[in-house]
């Protein structure tokens, strides 16, 4: 994915910018192991509020989506599901090698080998799972884009999304969710 | 004597299974022909054996077999049993334990979606479970080959340069 280096927002958006840089609200999709790093993460052993990051209970209302591990196809359909329910400006962190290249998994059948050909990633967080540590400084570094107006995914994805789609189909065959037990 | 002996030699007297053991503490291993199993399984459920923890299937590709694994549970003696028993591979069609462990309806399913074996009197074992629009052979055969299907639905990222570790690690600094 191409970033653009220069700033071409306007006043409006710098200030929005900057104060949704400051108060994040995010919801993770616990996929894979990472999702065991995030108890640690946000409480108070290191204690991700005071970043102004907190969790929040549906996509609809989050900020930033969480993929916290390796993606099974089953899941990716999920995932796809959530992210277009989310508002703009939305971005998405991918946890661990599994998102970045497959990870231990690279030739299962079953799971995705990378990421960011179905959905926009703004920040990878490198690791097989990232600490706490690195999780908290991968947020520092996304708080950092937000306000530098760097974290452009959501923005790639509606002009790109024929791309995206074309991937997501190849990968996937549909991305209609069904559920039994609901039939 | 203890208890996991005397129900070996009651299962053996009872059954005439073709290979019986115990396998570690307090599990017992025992193989019957396939005509028998039904027989089996209703013999054991009736001795207490009332819970059927898993049936699974094992590829014995070069033997040409599939074999069924049944464990079940009896929790007045804490024993476990393995029930196995081998069909052919060609055309692996088997009746359904439900009528028996009514449990066996979902196990069946996995055991259809991942192998291809058909049960027959489960209804639901034809629908699938957990693989979503799945368009290749079952997965868990020892004929499919996972990292090929992998290359053709998921495609790896393009790496300008391919890092290979040194033998020896920190030896070699």
């Amino acid at each position: 994915m191409v970033l653009e280096k220069k700033d071409t927002r306007n006043i409006w958006e710098k200030i929005g910018d900057y104060f949704s840089a400051n108060s994040i609200w995010m919801k993770w999709y616990c996929t894979g192991c990472g999702a065991i790093e995030m108890p640690p993460t946000m409480t108070s052993r290191f204690d991700m509020e005071r970043l102004g990051m907190g969790p929040m209970a549906t996509p609809r209302q989050a900020d930033v989506l969480l993929i916290t591990g390796y993606l099974s196809t089953k899941t990716l359909r999920r995932v796809i599901y959530s992210y277009e329910q989310m508002n703009s400006p939305r971005y998405i962190v991918g946890f661990g090698s599994c998102t970045i290249n497959g990870g231990i998994y690279y030739d299962s059948y079953a799971t995705i080998n990378q990421l960011d050909k179905y959905l926009p990633v703004d920040l990878y967080i490198a690791g097989c799972m990232p600490r706490p540590e690195a999780i908290m400084n991968g947020f520092n570094a996304l708080i950092e884009m937000i306000k530098k107006g760097e974290a452009n995914g959501w923005r790639h994805y509606q002009e790109n999304y024929e791309w995206y789609k074309k991937n997501q189909l190849e990968s996937l065959g549909e991305v209609i969710i069904k559920d039994e037990f609901h039939e | 004597m203890n208890s996991t002996n005397n129900t070996l030699e009651q299962l053996k007297a009872a059954l005439s299974p073709l290979d019986a053991y115990i396998a570690a503490d307090r599990q017992i291993a025992m193989t019957v022909n396939p005509g028998e199993t039904m027989r089996a399984l209703t013999f054991l459920r009736n001795e207490g054996f009332a819970q059927l923890s898993i049936l699974t299937c094992i590829d014995w590709i070069r033997d040409n077999d599939f074999e069924l694994v049944y464990i079940l549970m009896n929790w007045e003696k804490g024993i476990h049993c393995q029930l196995r028993t081998r069909i052919n591979r060609e055309n692996p069609v088997f009746d359904t334990a439900t009528d028996i462990f009514p449990g066996a309806r979902y196990y069946e399913r996995e055991v259809h979606e991942f192998f291809g074996i058909e049960f027959k009197g489960n209804e639901d074992s034809y629908k699938p479970l957990f693989l979503e629009r799945w368009d290749s052979i079952p997965p868990l055969r020892k004929d499919f080959d996972p990292q090929a299907y992998s290359d053709s639905k998921f495609p790896m990222r393009d790496r300008d340069k391919i890092f290979k570790s040194r033998t020896g690690g920190a030896d070699n600094e």
